[in-house]
């Protein structure tokens, strides 16, 4: 090799790493979504949002203004909207799941109380039913339109493996104290829990403290009365759960089965359990896995009434829906109304239908016999328009910082780590706001 | 790091070797000029020490990934002092990371003496042996997830070894899946070391103890364990350092559970960050990791006389 000046090399090699590494971390357009003539909808990517891209094209033909619909897959929406929620990238309108999912937002002042909307168009409010409409108001203010569907908790069973020991669903407390004990002697793990992924198991809770204590306690507690957990109807829901956990309903092994795999539901289509306590889209999840138990011996119902407990037999709890709020700096709000008109409109409630969701508008009533299941979509209306109180995921209604120690407690009660003072601890260390 | 053109091996002290590179003059020794270690610099640099330097500097505020940071001081360390789950999670990095160096060492080690040797079918069956270690860590977890479900996976068929097959439920059992996992995943990795290192065992080493008379077992102790001194620690400080920022295995196979058992700090950052967006509290976390490994990293290496890199080829 020839000596040369070495000086140029180094500033040729030192200058084309330094271009290399400048122009793969200037990556990402930056495209914001507050500026030009478009209106961006960031929406969790699923199975629904080829129906969200009907309703696109639907208000893109008529508006000067178009839509730009976004999707962010999987798990990971809520760790990525907060990501760039306060950025250049902010959509407009956002998917959510109301409650203490936005109420950061709303402290932050990045959301837009959607009160001027209803005061123009009331429809933007009275289509919706009020106890899903109501999960989205945050300090007295609306801040969100339904638009997807209801996702209420119910007790799915296995009818054949019911029919077998002679039982039926359960309609209260003490006949599901009987089913565990029936069952678990021929053998039959009563209850599938996939507490693997502890929001299954964040469900009994849900539904113990609403029967037994009424559903003040919890919406009471989220608001930041932490005493509320130590009182007695919290004990008594808790002495309930664990009476139920003791005669063995959920057999031994609940914390290795985890619902995502589809471990829980095999067992209830197998036969191996005979109950789930699951949110509506059991039913979509085991038509997929097991079409043949789906249609044949797959039965649901409310959850059972108990004696002496302060809430309604026909309240229920899980999801309310999702919902759509707006960011402040949306350049186009007037469009972006009418954007949301669209979700009370017939065309919406029809696609939804069609593709096995339950939208919670007034007018879904009419059109139940379009549904996938219309016998299944029937029962889940009622339910839902018939109940007094619908109350929002315990790991929605708190705010998200909540969420890890929320299910780490609930995880703990069940396998016996914590005890009733334990658990009632654990909640009222929980951050409220 | 001296580096040779040339088959004459160098000493490690300043010998005057033939084909001299252009290259700053260095007591006489030439050296490759700082140019070719820029492109990695700068990158390391960007990818690296930036963020690392950032990170730090996050860990003195409270963030929430929304509003603008807030300086708070040692608030996040002092918290983080008093938090019964970290001080946990530090014990369980800790204890995972010993675990998994005590059972993968010796079995990489003899499975790396034995896939150096001369044996019929070596070949093919250290090929298949390898393959785990083509596997990204997730899929692995998946896999073995799934394998191991109560109800339809091994633990249904042996009610006797696996009574009721609740292995995610209780921490001994938990933490044992996690070691089984990723030895099952990473002694291959090690394996590959000791093979390369035990194949350049100089020959006339054995030839010698075997005149003298020495039988396998004493040779293995006497020669190939001590030859592969260096490489036994290269390949711990790999598995300590790998033990320590476990994530992948912990994310898919116990989420940290049952309860807190199984979380251990990589995690715990990871749910403080993107689970609970205090950015602060994660930060913090992410630098005592750091500092730990750095730690062990440099007591493993001053311990074994890593650092002076003695040479042990033949003769020298």
């Amino acid at each position: 090799m020839t000596r040369r000046n070495r000086l140029p090399r180094i500033a040729v090699v030192g200058g084309l790493a330094l271009t290399m590494a400048l122009s793969l971390s200037a990556c990402g357009g930056d495209d914001s979504a507050s500026g030009g003539d478009k209106i961006h909808v960031l929406v969790y990517g699923d199975a629904t949002n080829k129906v969200e891209k009907q309703l696109v094209a639907t208000f893109n033909k008529s508006s000067k203004v178009k839509v730009v619909l976004d999707t962010i897959p999987g798990a990971d929406y809520q760790a990525k909207l907060q990501t760039i929620i306060n950025s250049k990238q902010a959509p407009d309108v956002f998917f959510n799941w109301g409650g203490g999912s936005i109420k950061p937002f709303v402290d932050a002042g990045l959301l837009l109380p959607l009160d001027d909307f209803i005061a123009k168009d009331p429809g933007l409010k009275d289509n919706f039913l009020p106890s899903v409409f109501n999960s989205t108001v945050v300090d007295g203010k609306a801040y969100g339109i339904p638009m997807r569907g209801t996702q209420p908790v119910l007790m799915f069973n296995n009818s054949k493996v019911l029919k077998e020991n002679g039982l039926t669903a359960p309609k209260t407390w003490d006949e599901l104290l009987n089913a565990v004990k029936v069952l678990k002697s021929k053998g039959v793990t009563p209850i599938a829990l996939g507490g693997g992924d502890k929001w299954p198991t964040l469900m009994w809770f849900e539904y113990l403290f609403d029967r037994v204590a009424g559903p003040e306690l919890v919406q009471s507690a989220v608001k930041g009365d932490k005493d509320v957990w130590a009182t007695d109807g919290s004990r008594d829901a808790l002495n309930k759960l664990k009476e139920l956990i003791d005669a063995g309903a959920f057999g031994t092994n609940f914390d290795s089965v985890k619902f995502t795999d589809g471990g829980s539901p095999t067992l209830l289509a197998t036969g191996k359990a005979a109950f789930e306590l699951m949110g509506s889209w059991e039913y979509s999840t085991l038509q997929d896995s097991q079409p043949d138990f789906a249609k044949s011996d797959l039965d649901y119902s409310a959850f059972p009434s108990i004696d002496g407990g302060k809430g309604a037999p026909t309240d229920i709890v899980g999801n309310t829906n999702n919902f759509y709020s707006v960011l402040k700096k949306t350049k186009h709000p007037e469009e972006v109304a009418e954007f949301l008109k669209l979700m009370y409109s017939d065309q919406f409630v029809k696609a939804q239908l069609s593709i096995g969701n339950l939208p919670t508008t007034t007018n879904t009533e009419a059109q139940l016999d379009t549904a996938a299941s219309p016998d299944y979509a029937h029962f889940q209306y009622d339910l839902v328009k018939n109940a007094p109180s619908f109350q929002l995921s315990w790991d929605q209604a708190y705010p998200q910082t909540a969420g890890t120690a929320l299910t780490t407690a609930v995880q703990q009660f069940f396998n016996g780590g914590i005890d009733v003072d334990g658990f009632i601890k654990a909640m009222q260390g929980l951050p409220t706001s | 790091m001296t580096t040779t053109a040339t088959a004459v091996p160098a000493a490690s002290k300043g010998v005057q070797r033939s084909g001299r590179r252009p290259g700053r003059s260095h007591e006489g020794a030439s050296r490759p000029g700082f140019a070719w270690a820029a492109p990695a610099a700068v990158f390391f640099g960007l990818f690296a020490i930036v963020p690392l330097i950032l990170v730090v500097v996050l860990s003195f505020a409270t963030w929430d990934g929304l509003s603008d940071p807030e300086f708070t001081g040692l608030d996040n360390w002092k918290k983080l002092f008093d938090d019964p789950i970290m001080i946990k999670s530090l014990w369980l990095s800790l204890l995972l990371t010993f675990l998994g160096v005590a059972v993968q060492t010796p079995l990489s080690i003899l499975l790396g003496v034995w896939a150096a040797g001369h044996q019929r079918n070596r070949a093919v069956l250290s090929a298949i042996y390898f393959i785990p270690l083509l596997l990204s860590a997730a899929a692995v977890s998946v896999l073995w997830r799934a394998v191991l479900d109560p109800n339809f996976g091994v633990p249904a068929h042996a009610k006797w070894l696996f009574g009721d097959g609740n292995l995610f439920g209780n921490q001994s059992t938990a933490i044992g899946v996690l070691i089984f996992v990723s030895t099952w995943q990473f002694t291959p990795l090690h394996t590959l070391i000791y093979q390369g290192a035990a194949r350049s065992v100089p020959r006339v080493l054995y030839q010698a103890a075997e005149i003298d008379g020495a039988g396998r077992y004493r040779q293995f102790f006497h020669i190939t364990l001590p030859q592969l001194r260096n490489s036994v620690v290269t390949s711990m400080i790999l598995m300590v350092v790998g033990g320590l920022t476990t994530f992948d295995t912990v994310l898919i196979l116990t989420q940290g559970g049952p309860g807190t058992d199984t979380t251990i700090s990589a995690y715990y950052m990871y749910q403080k960050a993107f689970k609970t967006f205090d950015y602060g509290t994660a930060s913090a976390i992410g630098v005592m990791l750091v500092l730990v490994a750095t730690v062990i990293s440099l007591v493993m290496v001053r311990l074994t006389g890593y650092d002076k890199m003695n040479s042990t080829m033949e003769g020298m």
